[in-house]
């Protein structure tokens, strides 16, 4: 009864929020028409761009690594048992694998602090978890740039490794009892699935690539139609996972980012040139600093950042606060602060948090003045 | 029989519920079905992907949305 009403007050809100929005902006005036317009010039420019061949694919893909991909092999090279050098540049790369979207993050952070490597690995995987994943390197290649996509990959996680060890030496703690996993039997043999992941990374990469039209063309079609033809010849049951799966990515983060598109549209065209230069503009070190700090408590929603980051960037935020925003914005915001204060402690939790706005910043920086 | 479902409220959490207790239903068992959203109850017992379901107290399945035939067949054992 009690949620009841909470949800009913809720959606109270939200329509009065909407009501007093319409009532009071004065659509007239040029600046809020132009502010509009952006918005949905950038979905114009989203959808024509980067839908089909990027979030499409990276949807299948997604779906695929979690109906097809078996993770208890990889969790076990996360087990008490682990030995460091393994264990900490796995948990700072196998969020690509493990975790697909961000709601899994908790649960397997929690499952390798707990009863796995101990703090350090599952705070490397905390911090990376979020930010290597196929459709958000791809899609920050295909919209911004691959050489910042590329130093996202390659400054989330040799930063995970280094925040991980740093909070293992300041805390010395191991777990133990192992994972209970338990998946079910009826799975394709590894080289299938990893034929048909390869299939679809493929198909995704040269989606990506400048290269001559009909190259192209002949390459996606020909990789498109044998992930048809595989996955014609799976077992219904499998068949239905994997696209149920792939589904279910769509329907989580295309709304939410789709209206981050739109509000990334509306920022570049309302907020002023000069305000965004004088926070986040250059490379200096309290411009980085700033889009650390601002990262890490503001929430973006999963993909959303990378049209902020976008819209930021062409109103004169420099690449090494970007990076900064990049890397702070995907590990941590507000809500997820609160869990994990809650899981870790008040002392962990801060010291964290400290390291990761000091990381974050530190790579922006040398980004920014180096390259 | 008791089992539990762990995840922490998310969509595939809820329809993993469902289908369980759909399941239940279907094969006229006097099973309970309960729902285990507290996080640190859910790592107590070592569970790295939810959603999970645990029938008495062994996890059965983990990751993953069962299929309604999947499902029945855990419950059958």
């Amino acid at each position: 009864m009690e949620k009841d009403l909470k949800k009913e007050v809720t959606k109270f809100g939200l329509l009065a929020t909407g009501f007093l929005v319409f009532y009071f902006l004065p659509f007239g005036s040029q600046y809020v028409q132009d502010a509009i317009i952006s918005g949905f010039t950038m979905l114009g420019s989203y959808a024509r761009e980067h839908v089909l061949l990027c979030l499409v694919p990276a949807f299948f893909i997604a779906g695929t690594i979690n109906v097809f991909i078996r993770k208890d092999a990889i969790l076990k090279l996360l087990g008490p048992d682990a030995r460091k050098i393994i264990s900490y540049p796995i948990a700072a790369v196998s969020g690509g694998i493990l975790a697909v979207c961000s709601c899994t993050i908790l649960p397997l952070f929690g499952g390798i602090y707990k009863r796995g490597a101990g703090l350090g690995p599952a705070v490397a995987f905390l911090f990376s978890g979020p930010a290597i994943n196929v459709a958000a390197i791809f899609l920050t290649g295909s919209a911004i740039g691959w050489e910042i996509a590329l130093v996202r990959i390659v400054g989330t996680s040799t930063s995970a490794i280094l925040i991980g060890l740093t909070m293992h030496s300041i805390f010395r703690e191991k777990g133990s009892g192992g994972f209970a996993t338990q998946e079910s039997d009826d799975q394709i043999s590894w080289p299938e699935a990893i034929g048909f992941l390869a299939l679809q990374m493929t198909f995704l990469i040269v989606g990506g690539l400048a290269i001559d039209p009909v190259v192209k063309a002949s390459i996606l079609v020909v990789s498109a139609g044998a992930v048809f033809v595989m996955a014609v010849r799976f077992k219904g049951e499998l068949r239905n996972q994997w696209l149920s799966e792939t589904w279910d990515f769509a329907k989580k983060i295309l709304p939410y980012l789709f209206f981050g598109v739109f509000a990334a549209g509306i920022i570049s065209s309302a907020l002023p040139q000069s305000f965004v230069e004088s926070l986040l503009g250059g490379n200096r070190l309290s411009s980085t600093l700033f889009a650390s700090v601002f990262g890490a408590f503001m929430y973006f929603a999963t993909l959303t950042e990378v049209p902020i980051v976008q819209s930021l960037m062409s109103l004169g935020m420099g690449k090494g606060p970007a990076l900064a925003l990049f890397m702070a914005g995907n590990s941590l915001s507000l809500p997820s602060m609160i869990v994990i204060t809650r899981l870790l402690g008040k002392k962990r939790a801060f010291t964290y948090f400290g390291l990761v706005v000091v990381f974050s910043t530190f790579w922006g920086f040398i980004y920014g003045n180096l390259f | 029989m008791k089992i539990e479902i762990f995840g922490s409220g998310c969509p595939r959490c809820k329809q993993t519920e469902k289908i369980m207790k759909k399941a239940v239903e279907e094969l006229g068992s006097d099973a309970e079905v309960d729902k285990v959203t507290d996080m640190m109850a859910i790592m107590e017992k070592g569970i790295v992907s939810t959603p999970a379901v645990a029938i008495d107290g062994k996890i059965v399945l983990s990751g993953k949305i069962p299929s309604i035939d999947e499902a029945k067949r855990l419950i059958k054992g």
